[in-house]
């Protein structure tokens, strides 16, 4: 029986697509049969950022209302073995789909696929409703900034309260330069903040972007960001791993200067 | 440098504000909540200010009554 995980953050633009296309890509190369859905009806992401976005034919609402049946809507991603995407739809408006229906179908698809991973649309109205009806447990995603610690804050509550049992918290371009002249608040400040347990921090990772250009997630990619997306795959299966160090880079050239600055 | 951190700056802020959506008051209102609080429980224990602390966490009222930091 699979388990359904809501990729939210309230606000906008802290990274809930990449994390969602990141997540879905590591869990599959972890073996695990893995679906990841755009529910952000009207504004279709999730396909750009996987580099699969001339693959669609269906889309989620055609599913929803019978146009089509679910494997016709699929993309199967040929980079990653046993992941596949369902486009939401560019045309619709969000009022096209209803909680109970995205509740049927993620209940469904428990049946064949281990993880269902759906990227929420930013803001608390409908999509946000839709995008939660049927999961079992939630990441929440914020970056270090006051804005979006508020809104995370309040998606928590929200979470909370439609009894969603499992909440993460996953922060995202962190930058060790900032946190250590005081002018970004670090892991742990946001962590006991939001009172939550993190899953994940990622820092602020120029492949990320690089990664995006091309439709490729950064975590098959060699990278401190990927490294940390590796890391929070394996802790979603339920391993215990720890916490990276966001100090060190992976180049050779930020090895090294990080052996001359402990001397 | 006399700059004052701006990480203090927005965690001061974002209690304020996180506070306020979690209690769904004004922030003036939650400081008059601390304070009467205080009020009450003077009236039967003898603390001092430094001896108590609020916090509001989404589903509780916590109240410290050592004030003693964690």
């Amino acid at each position: 029986m699979g388990e359904v995980i809501v990729i939210t953050s309230g606000k906008g633009g802290v990274g809930k697509t990449t994390t969602t296309a990141n997540i879905g890509a590591g869990l599959s190369m972890l073996d695990k049969k893995v679906i990841i859905i755009d529910t952000d009806l009207g504004l279709r992401n999730l396909d750009v950022v996987m580099g699969l976005e001339n693959f669609i034919v269906y889309n989620l609402v055609d599913v929803i209302e019978g146009k089509c049946r679910l494997k016709q809507a699929l993309i199967r991603d040929k980079r990653y073995e046993n992941l596949y995407l369902l486009p939401s739809a560019q045309t619709k408006d969000k009022t096209a789909v209803s909680p109970g229906q995205m509740k049927k179908l993620t209940s469904e698809l428990k049946e064949t696929y281990d993880y269902i991973l759906l990227d929420c649309p930013a803001g608390i109205e409908q999509g946000f409703q839709n995008a939660i009806a049927g999961a079992d447990r939630a990441v929440v995603v914020t970056t270090p900034e006051v804005s979006a610690i508020r809104d995370a804050d309040r998606i928590v509550g929200l979470l909370e309260a439609e009894k969603i049992q499992k909440i993460d918290l996953i922060i995202n371009r962190i930058r060790m330069d900032m946190v250590r002249r005081g002018d970004m608040m670090s892991v742990d400040d946001v962590t006991e903040i939001l009172s939550i347990p993190l899953i994940g921090a990622i820092p602020d990772d120029e492949q990320v972007v690089i990664g995006t250009n091309q439709g490729e997630p950064v975590i098959s990619m060699e990278s401190k960001a990927g490294e940390a997306y590796r890391n929070i795959c394996r802790r979603i299966t339920g391993e215990e791993v720890s916490f990276l160090d966001l100090e060190s880079g992976t180049g050779i050239w930020s090895r090294l200067t990080h052996i001359f600055h402990k001397n | 440098m006399a700059r004052r951190s701006s990480v203090r700056i927005a965690k001061d802020r974002l209690k304020v504000l996180v506070v306020s959506d979690r209690m769904k008051c004004k922030p003036e209102a939650y400081e008059r909540i601390s304070h009467e609080l205080y009020q009450v429980l003077a009236k039967y224990i003898e603390i001092t200010p430094e001896e108590f602390e609020v916090s509001y966490s989404r589903t509780h009222v916590h109240i410290r009554l050592t004030g003693e930091k964690q």
